[in-house]
């Protein structure tokens, strides 16, 4: 099968290197909406779904593979591989921020820079360490998941195709760019919120910002402080905001300090 | 006007309208009612986030807040509220992002919906319940399987390992029956021989039958040979198998063809078991061979009650006997099965004719050539 069709990847943009926008847990890569026409006048830009996300192909979707974050890790690589062009940033949103990583570690030099938007390596708390929840939160949010599958349903899916860029179609598209088959997400939601990562951010060379929200419940700033420790090059930026999205509420501000961070770099 | 506002604020539902970053701004007499909170105890301190659960907080987080900036409205979102002494209350909300003047503001319509949410508990629970009875099913099935697989290795091997002990007492017999033995001793002798033949018969049987299911089918090795003379001394040593008993040879056409002579004789020597065990004692059973313009027959032929026309198409199946006939410890029910096989293996057919009147015939066509 081949990966723009599995992962729904969507090149544009025009630059001598290339930018990846992942998206995180809940939604899909309409969450780059704001941000990509920005990075496309000076980048080769590449979206995509993870699988089991968006528009991506569900029939690929493989319970072993997508288990744990590093089946994830290793789509990440495959399409770096095929889409990349020049030096490679990427852009990790939430628990993509942690797949990137894992990408990175499985091809060194693969890319040149992350920009880690809201990352978190392990949100359970654990012992000294805060990382925001405890198992029971996380129980507690796949039980709602089970009673949510906003706008999924088994013969909803053909209706929506081709049209997430035009929200104005109407009703049809409601709530579709949180659309997930309810087992996926509920999948998902384990392999992201049960994951422990602390242990890999040590082994990252690739220089890395870790963009931290003043006001985030799924990063809390403590975790942001805890990977700049972490991370042998990596940079906190600290921005207001209150919520996990400032891609979305903020976007002026997160490419402002997503630029700073990729200028240090000369990308 | 105040129509209006009675409206709103004893509305058949809670509405409330918070800041961007959720914090209340308004909120009816409804919502304040449910949530058990007053309205002064909300606006402008406290968060909508705030009232939900944990796991509502994430999501609220993570699809809720997402939704309402790139789409502008969320709708039928079942989030469960926190009430004011601590007990929780399902929720359906729907909510619009519209610009308040000073900023985004996010409208929020919410309603109690109990009976909904305990109606998803119990599709949940049977859901659940269905998975795992499906689990337990394939764990049976796969057990089962691995079961079968056991005893039919089982009986290969048995089954190879006794070809030994019994050349053993064949050897031993025919040695005997050389020296000087009186004559009961021959006489027991031939009968042990007997006996030790037809175990060696039921042995290759049952190799065969393991082979045949461990999907390899039964091998073949077809050669140019006489069939006359080679069924006519198949026929020759049953007649030996079987005092008492009264077996002919008939022959027609040409005598040469293809195939597997040993496999043949082996077909042949199932169906005269057959006959035998089946068949009418004091009827004599019928060995036809014959040799066509482009095929080649091995027909059995014994009087005798009719095979039911119910059961025909079974009977060359594995394990399969004859009605009524449990007690003639005959075999294991894979004689025909093993005459299916080599039939197919030379690519031809088995068929039967059973009736009081004429009998039972049990006929193979095979292609002259292989």
């Amino acid at each position: 099968m081949s990966l723009q069709r599995r992962n729904n990847v969507q090149v544009s943009g025009a630059g001598p290197n290339t930018m990846f926008l992942a998206h995180g847990f809940g939604c899909d890569q309409n969450m780059w909406r704001l941000l990509q026409p920005v990075y496309a006048k000076r980048y080769r830009t590449v979206l995509f779904d993870l699988v089991g996300a968006g528009n991506s192909d569900l029939s690929a979707y493989d319970k072993e593979r997508y288990g744990t974050l590093h089946g994830y890790a290793d789509d990440i690589v495959e399409i770096a591989r095929e889409f990349g062009a020049g030096r490679n940033i990427f852009v990790g949103h939430s628990v993509s921020a942690m797949i990137g990583l894992l990408a990175d570690l499985k091809a060194p030099g693969l890319f040149a820079a992350h920009a880690m938007v809201g990352p978190s390596p392990c949100y359970i708390n654990d012992g000294d360490y805060f990382g925001g929840f405890t198992r029971k939160d996380i129980e507690g949010l796949l039980e709602t998941l089970e009673s949510n599958y906003l706008g999924w349903s088994s013969t909803m899916a053909p209706a929506i195709m081709g049209a997430p860029e035009r929200p104005e179609l109407g009703t049809e598209l409601t709530n579709s760019f949180c659309r997930t088959d309810p087992e996926i997400a509920k999948q998902f939601a384990r392999a992201t919120f049960l994951s422990d990562h602390r242990a890999d951010l040590a082994r990252l060379q690739t220089p890395a910002l870790i963009l931290q929200c003043s006001d985030d419940m799924i990063a809390p700033l403590a975790v942001g402080e805890y990977m700049q420790r972490a991370l042998p090059r990596g940079t906190l930026k600290v921005i207001r905001n209150v919520g996990h999205c400032p891609h979305l509420s903020e976007p002026g501000v997160s490419s402002g300090a997503i630029d700073e961070f990729l200028a240090e770099q000369g990308l | 006007m105040t129509g209006a506002q009675e409206l709103l604020d004893d509305a058949a539902c809670g509405l409330a309208r918070t800041s961007a970053d959720g914090v209340f701004l308004y909120v009816n007499r409804t919502f304040c009612d449910w949530v058990g909170y007053g309205g002064d105890e909300l606006c402008g301190r406290r968060k909508m986030q705030e009232l939900l659960t944990m796991g509502g907080r994430i999501f609220h987080q993570t699809h809720w807040h997402p939704l309402l900036q790139m789409q502008g409205s969320v709708s039928e979102v079942k989030l469960e509220i926190v009430h004011r002494d601590g007990h929780t209350i399902p929720m359906v909300m729907n909510a619009i992002r519209r610009d308040g003047g000073g900023g985004p503001v996010h409208d929020i319509a919410v309603y109690v919906a109990r009976d909904r949410d305990t109606y998803e508990r119990e599709l949940l629970l049977s859901r659940k319940k269905l998975e795992e009875l499906v689990a337990e099913a394939t764990r049976l099935q796969l057990e089962l399987q691995d079961r079968v697989l056991f005893a039919e290795q089982m009986v290969g091997i048995v089954s190879h390992d006794l070809r030994n002990p019994l050349s053993t007492i064949q050897m031993g017999a025919a040695l005997l029956s050389r020296g000087e033995a009186t004559s009961n001793q021959l006489r027991v002798l031939g009968r042990v021989s007997r006996a030790a033949q037809r175990a060696n018969r039921l042995i290759t049987d049952l190799l065969d039958f393991t082979q045949a299911r461990m999907g390899r089918g039964i091998s073949i090795l077809p050669q140019p040979m006489d069939l006359r003379a080679t069924i006519s001394d198949v026929v020759e040593e049953l007649v030996m198998a079987y005092p008492g008993r009264r077996l002919v040879h008939r022959h027609e056409g040409a005598s040469h063809c293809v195939g597997d002579s040993d496999r043949l004789s082996q077909l042949v020597g199932n169906l005269v078991s057959n006959a035998m065990a089946y068949g009418q004692t004091d009827g004599v059973v019928t060995v036809h061979s014959s040799v066509g313009q482009s095929t080649f027959t091995l027909a059995v032929h014994n009087m005798g009650t009719a095979i039911p026309a119910q059961i025909q198409p079974m009977l060359f199946r594995p394990m399969v006997r004859g009605a009524g006939d449990a007690h003639s410890g005959s075999g294991v029910g894979l004689g025909l099965f093993i005459v299916a096989e080599i039939a197919k293996a030379h690519g031809g057919t088995v068929s039967l004719e059973s009736s009081a009147e004429f009998g039972t015939t049990f006929s193979t066509v095979l292609p002259l050539a292989t």
